[in-house]
C-alpha cells in the first residue's frame, strides 16, 4: 500500500518534470516557426516594398502642336518625309509650352523629362492618323525613367540625383498641375525587355518561361512517371536496379549548373540545337526535374496500400491492369504534386539556363519553341545587375510576378491533391 | 519434432480406416462417408476426384522452408478450415492455391498442386485464369476506393464476362444478393465502398470475389477485423455459399473453424499435423499437438 | 509425446482455466464419495435394522441434490466462459452426465433407506439379506472403482467395470430367483420379500450407474462414445 502511494508520488513528481520538458520542447518548435515566418515576412516586405513601384508608370501629358515647320517638314503629305521628320522637336516645344519658366538653353533638360521612345510613339500615332498633321493634340507619354523614379520616391533623395534641381522643380510643378501622373503599369506586362527601364516589361520572360515549362512538363512528367512505374512495379530487384536507384537519388542532389553544362555540351554542341531557345531550356530543366519527379512518383506508388493491389490480383487482374486501374489512379495525386513542385523548382531555376544562352537581351516575346527568349528568373538576374535605379524596382516587380507564378503552381498542387485524393 | 511427420501419416492413415462416425448435418450422409475413406490416401485416378489435389507441397522463402511436404485433398463444395499457431504456414499454404505468392520473388513452391487434375504451377498456366477460378478474400476488408457497383463489376469487366450493361447489372445484383448485401446497398450503389462499415466492406469483398463465378474461394482470416455481429453475418454467408463453392478458410478463431467448416486442418511449424472432420477435431483430435492447440495449452 | 495423466488438465496457458477444471474434478469426486457413503450406509442400516441411521441417510440426500445443482452450474459456467475444446470439453460434458448418474445413485440410496425403515419397523431379520449384502458389496466396489478410474483417468479400469456389470446382472437374477422360492415357500413372506426385491433392484441400478460413469470415463479419456456398443469393441478402443 505504502509502496503504491510512494510510487504514485514519484510518478507525480516525474510528471511535472515531463510537462516542463514538453512545454520547453513546444516552445522550441514555436520559436523555429517564428524565425521561419519572420524571415519570410522580411523577405516579402523587402520585395514588395521595393517592387510595388515597379507596377506603377509615370506619364506626362502634353499639348503637342504637330506643326510641320517645327518638324522640319517641307511637304506634310509625303509619307517618306513624314517618316524622316523630327518628332522630338514638337515634344520639346510642348514641354516648353507647359513650363513657362523654361528658356532656349533648357531644351536638353526638357527633352530629358520625356521618355526617349515618346518620339517613336508620336510618329506611329501620326502615321496612323495623318489628318492630325497641323493640329494641336493633348497626348500622354511615358515620362523619362529618371522622372519616373523621382515622382515615385519623392521622399527619398537617393532617387533624385539624376535630375537637376531645375528639372525637379519642373516635375513638381507638373505634378501639381496634374500633368505628370502615375498609374498602373500596363507596359510592364505588355512589353518585352528594353534598355529603357520605363519601357521594359516581363511579357517576353513570362512567355519564355511558359514555353520552357510546357516542354519540361511534356517531357518530364511522362518519362518520370513511366520510369517510376517501371522501377516500382516491373523491375526485378537486383544489383542493376539498386544501382539505378542510388544514381537517381544522387542526381536529385546534383547542382543545377551541372545540368546546364550537360545541356550545353550535349544539346547545343553535340546535337547542334540553337542557343537561347525554350526548347533546349525545357530539355535541360527536364533533366533537372526528372529525379525529383521519379522519386516523388515512386513514393506515391509505394504509398498505395498493398491490400488494394492484392484485391485486384485476387479477382484476376493482370499486372498491367493492376497498375493502370488501381495503382496509377491512387498514386496520381501524389505524382502530380511531386511533379508540380519539381516544375516550380524548374521555374525558378537560373543557373543552367545561363549556360545555354538564355541570358541574352531579347526584346520581342518569343513566338515559338525555337525562338530566342529569356525566362523570368533570368530576367530578374539581368535587371538586378543593371545600374539604373528604375531597373532595381523592375527586378523586384519581376520577382513578385515569379512568386505569384510559384504560388499559383503550389496552390494548383494542393487543389489537385485535395481534389483527387481518396481515403482508403 | 523431427519424428512428427511419419507418425502423423501413420495416425492419419489409421484414422481413415474406420467408418466415419461423425456426419456433418448439412451434408448428405453417403457422400461424407464415401469421401471420408479417401482422405489422405494416395490418389490414383480416384473416380471421386477432389477439387484440389496437393501432393508433397513445400514452400521456401530463400533458405527458409515455410511449408514442409504437405499433401492434402480439398473436396468439392466443402468448407475446410486451416488452423494453427501464428507462423505455422497456413496462410502461406493458402496463398499457394491461387499463386498469390508469385509476387514474392524469393518464394519458391515445389510439389504438385492440381486443380481439377491440372497442375496450377506449370509454367504455361495463366495466373489470371487461375485467379478467376480461385477467388480470394483477405484479412482486412480491401474494397477498391470506387463505388460499390464498380467494386463488384470490376472482375466481370476485366474478364469480359458481360457484353452489355444490363448483363453486368445482373451480375452485380446477383453477387450482392449472394453476399447478403443487396438489400443494404441497392439504393446507394454509386456510394464509395470505403464509406461502408467493416462488415459490409468484407461482404462486399466476398461479393466481388463471387462476381467472377469462381469455383473455389480462399479466405484469409476474413473476420479478424470484424466485430461479432459482422462476423456472424460473414459466417452465415460462408455456410450458404458452401452449397455452390469450395471454400478454404484460414482462421485464428478456433470457434470460427468449429462453426463454419466441414473439415479442419491443423498446421504446425510448416507441417500439416492433422486433417479431419471438424466434429472430430474439436471433440477428440487424433494428434497431441492439435489437442494442445485447440484446448489452449500452447505457449 | 506421451500423455502425462497428472497434468492432463493442468497445463493450460490460463491458470484460472486449470483451477476451474481442477475444482470441477474435485467437486465431482467429493459428490461421488458422499453418494458412495450414502449407499454403504443405507445397506448397513437395512441389514442392521437401524431406523435412525435410515432417517439420517434420507435427510442427507438433500446435500447430494444441492451438490448436483452446484456441479451443473460450475460446468455451465466453464462452458460459457472458457469454451473448452477436445479433452477439456469431454471432461465437462462427461461430468455433467455423470453428475446425474451420481444423483440417481443418491436417490437409490434414499430408496434403500426407505425400505430399511419399513423393514426395521417390521422387526426381525428377513431372508435375502445375504444376497443384498453380496450385491451391495459388489456395486459399491464398482462405484468406488468408477470414481477411482475417473480420478486417475484410467480407461482400462473403466472397461473392467463395464465387464463387471454383466456379473452384477447375473447375481441380481440369481438373487431374484432365490427370493421367489422364499415367497413360494411361505406366502406370508411375500410382502417383506418384495421389499428386499426392491432393494436388490435399487442396488442393480447403482451398478448400472457405475457402469455409465465408467463409460463416460472412457469417453473422457479416449474420445470415443462406447455407450450402446459391445464390450469387445469398447475394449478395442481402450487398447491393451
Amino acid at each position: 500500500m505504502t509502496d503504491q502511494t510512494q510510487q504514485a508520488e514519484r510518478v507525480r513528481r516525474s510528471l511535472k518534470r515531463r510537462y516542463r520538458k514538453e512545454s520547453r520542447f513546444r516552445a522550441y518548435g514555436m520559436l523555429a516557426i517564428a524565425i521561419a515566418l519572420g524571415a519570410l515576412a522580411v523577405l516579402f516586405a523587402d520585395i514588395i516594398g521595393k517592387g510595388y513601384a515597379g507596377f506603377l508608370k509615370t506619364t506626362i501629358t502634353l499639348e503637342v502642336d504637330l506643326d510641320p515647320e517645327v518638324m522640319y517638314l517641307d511637304d506634310p503629305t509625303d509619307p517618306k518625309q513624314v517618316r524622316m521628320a523630327d518628332f522630338v522637336a514638337p515634344l520639346v516645344a510642348a514641354a516648353d509650352d507647359a513650363l513657362p519658366g523654361a528658356t532656349e538653353e533648357d531644351q536638353d533638360a526638357l527633352r530629358r523629362l520625356i521618355n526617349p521612345y515618346a518620339s517613336t510613339e508620336l510618329r506611329a500615332a501620326l502615321e496612323q492618323n495623318p489628318e492630325w498633321m497641323g493640329t494641336t493634340r493633348t497626348m500622354t507619354f511615358l515620362a523619362h525613367s529618371n522622372v519616373d523614379v523621382y515622382v515615385k520616391h519623392e521622399d527619398d533623395a537617393a532617387y533624385s540625383i539624376k535630375l537637376s534641381e531645375q528639372q525637379q522643380a519642373w516635375v513638381d510643378d507638373l505634378v501639381e498641375r496634374g500633368l505628370v501622373d502615375t498609374s498602373f503599369n500596363d507596359v510592364f506586362f505588355t512589353n518585352g525587355d528594353s534598355r529603357d527601364p520605363a519601357k521594359a516589361g516581363v511579357l517576353g520572360a513570362i512567355v519564355g518561361s511558359l514555353l520552357t515549362m510546357i516542354i519540361t512538363l511534356l517531357l518530364s512528367f511522362p518519362i518520370g512517371v513511366a520510369a517510376a512505374i517501371y522501377l516500382e512495379e516491373f523491375a526485378p530487384r537486383n544489383k542493376i536496379t539498386d544501382f539505378i536507384e542510388v544514381n537517381i537519388n544522387n542526381l536529385a542532389a546534383v547542382p543545377s549548373i551541372i545540368f546546364g553544362l550537360l545541356g550545353l555540351a550535349v544539346f547545343i554542341n553535340l546535337f547542334g540545337m540553337p542557343r537561347s531557345v525554350p526548347f533546349v531550356g525545357g530539355l535541360v530543366l527536364t533533366l533537372m526535374t526528372l529525379p525529383t519527379i521519379i522519386i516523388s512518383s515512386r513514393a506515391a506508388i509505394q504509398s498505395v496500400p498493398p491490400s488494394i493491389r492484392e484485391a485486384a490480383e485476387g479477382v484476376g487482374a493482370s499486372k498491367m491492369q493492376v497498375v493502370l486501374h488501381h495503382v496509377l489512379p491512387l498514386a496520381l495525386p501524389g505524382m502530380m504534386t511531386g511533379s508540380i513542385i519539381g516544375m516550380a523548382q524548374a521555374l525558378g531555376e537560373t543557373a543552367p539556363l545561363l549556360l545555354i544562352g538564355m541570358v541574352a537581351f531579347i526584346v520581342d516575346p518569343p513566338t515559338g519553341f525555337f525562338d530566342a527568349s529569356t525566362v523570368l528568373p533570368v530576367q530578374v538576374f539581368l535587371w538586378a545587375g543593371s545600374p539604373e535605379l528604375a531597373f532595381i524596382e523592375r527586378a523586384s516587380a519581376a520577382i513578385m510576378v515569379l512568386l505569384a507564378f510559384l504560388m499559383s503552381m503550389n496552390a494548383l498542387a494542393i487543389w489537385l491533391r485535395k481534389r483527387l485524393e481518396r481515403r482508403w | 519434432m523431427n519424428t512428427m511427420n511419419p507418425s502423423i501419416a501413420a495416425k492419419a492413415g489409421a484414422g481413415e480406416q474406420e467408418p466415419a462416425i461423425a456426419v456433418p448435418e448439412s451434408r448428405p450422409e453417403d457422400t461424407v462417408i464415401e469421401e471420408g475413406k479417401t482422405v489422405g490416401k494416395p490418389f490414383a485416378g480416384d473416380a471421386d476426384s477432389p477439387k484440389f489435389k496437393l501432393r508433397n507441397v513445400s514452400v521456401s522463402y530463400g533458405n527458409d522452408r515455410a511449408i514442409k511436404d504437405i499433401s492434402l485433398d480439398i473436396r468439392r463444395n466443402e468448407v475446410i478450415s486451416f488452423i494453427g499457431p501464428s507462423g505455422c504456414g497456413k496462410t502461406t499454404f493458402l496463398r499457394c492455391l491461387n499463386r498469390m505468392n508469385d509476387s514474392i520473388e524469393i518464394c519458391r513452391v515445389t510439389g504438385k498442386l492440381m486443380l481439377d487434375g491440372e497442375d496450377i504451377y506449370q509454367s504455361k498456366k495463366d495466373v489470371v485464369e487461375l485467379r478467376a477460378r480461385v477467388g480470394m478474400v483477405f484479412q482486412k476488408p480491401n474494397p477498391f476506393p470506387k463505388s460499390i457497383y464498380d467494386n463488384v463489376a470490376y472482375g466481370p469487366k476485366i474478364h469480359g464476362l458481360a457484353n452489355r450493361k444490363s448483363e453486368l447489372d445482373e451480375i452485380v445484383e446477383n453477387s450482392l444478393r449472394k453476399a447478403g448485401l443487396w438489400d443494404e446497398v441497392k439504393d446507394r450503389l454509386d456510394a464509395v465502398a470505403t464509406g461502408m462499415s467493416g462488415g459490409q466492406q468484407q461482404r462486399l469483398c466476398i461479393a466481388r470475389a463471387i462476381a467472377v463465378s469462381p469455383e473455389v474461394i480462399l479466405m484469409d482470416e476474413p473476420c479478424s477485423a470484424l466485430d461479432p455481429i459482422a462476423t456472424a453475418k460473414v459466417e452465415e454467408l460462408i455456410s450458404e455459399m458452401s452449397e455452390s463453392y469450395t471454400i478454404v478458410i484460414v482462421t485464428h478463431s478456433m470457434q470460427q473453424a468449429a462453426r463454419v467448416s466441414h473439415r479442419t486442418a491443423y498446421f504446425h511449424m510448416g507441417h500439416l499435423v492433422e486433417v479431419n472432420e471438424t466434429n472430430k477435431v474439436f471433440t477428440a483430435p487424433e494428434h497431441e499437438l492439435t489437442e494442445s492447440y485447440i484446448t489452449g495449452r500452447f505457449g | 509425446m506421451p500423455k502425462s495423466k497428472d497434468d492432463m488438465y493442468g497445463d493450460h496457458i490460463s491458470h484460472q482455466f486449470n483451477d476451474d477444471l481442477a475444482n470441477l474434478k474435485n467437486d465431482f469426486l467429493k459428490m461421488g464419495g458422499l453418494v458412495e457413503q450414502q449407499t454403504i450406509d443405507a445397506v448397513n442400516a437395512l441389514i442392521d435394522g437401524d431406523g435412525w441411521a435410515a432417517d439420517e441417510i434420507r435427510a442427507r440426500d438433500r446435500i447430494v441434490d444441492n451438490m448436483e445443482k452446484d456441479l451443473d452450474e460450475e460446468a455451465t459456467q466453464l462452458i460459457a466462459r472458457r469454451q473448452p475444446a477436445a479433452r477439456d470439453l469431454r471432461l465437462v460434458i462427461a461430468v455433467i452426465k455423470m453428475v446425474s448418474d451420481l444423483e440417481r445413485v443418491g436417490d437409490e440410496a434414499k430408496k434403500i433407506a426407505k425400505f430399511a425403515l419399513t423393514l426395521a419397523e417390521e422387526g426381525h431379520a428377513p431372508r435375502g439379506y445375504v444376497e443384498v449384502r453380496h450385491i451391495a458389496n459388489h456395486v459399491t466396489t464398482m462405484l468406488n472403482e468408477a470414481l477411482d478410474a475417473f480420478s486417475r483417468l484410467d480407461s482400462t479400469q473403466a472397461l473392467k467395470i463395464i465387464r463387471e456389470d454383466k456379473r452384477v446382472d447375473e447375481e441380481y437374477q440369481a438373487a431374484t430367483r432365490t427370493l421367489l422360492t422364499f415367497m413360494m415357500e411361505d406366502s406370508r413372506n411375500i410382502s417383506r420379500c418384495m421389499s428386499v426385491m426392491w432393494v436388490l433392484r435399487a442396488l442393480e441400478r447403482v451398478g448400472d450407474h457405475a457402469c455409465n460413469i465408467a463409460e463416460n470415463v472412457i469417453y473422457m479419456v479416449e474420445g470415443e462414445d462406447v455407450r450402446h456398443t459391445p464390450v469387445e469393441e469398447a475394449a478395442k478402443i481402450v487398447g491393451p
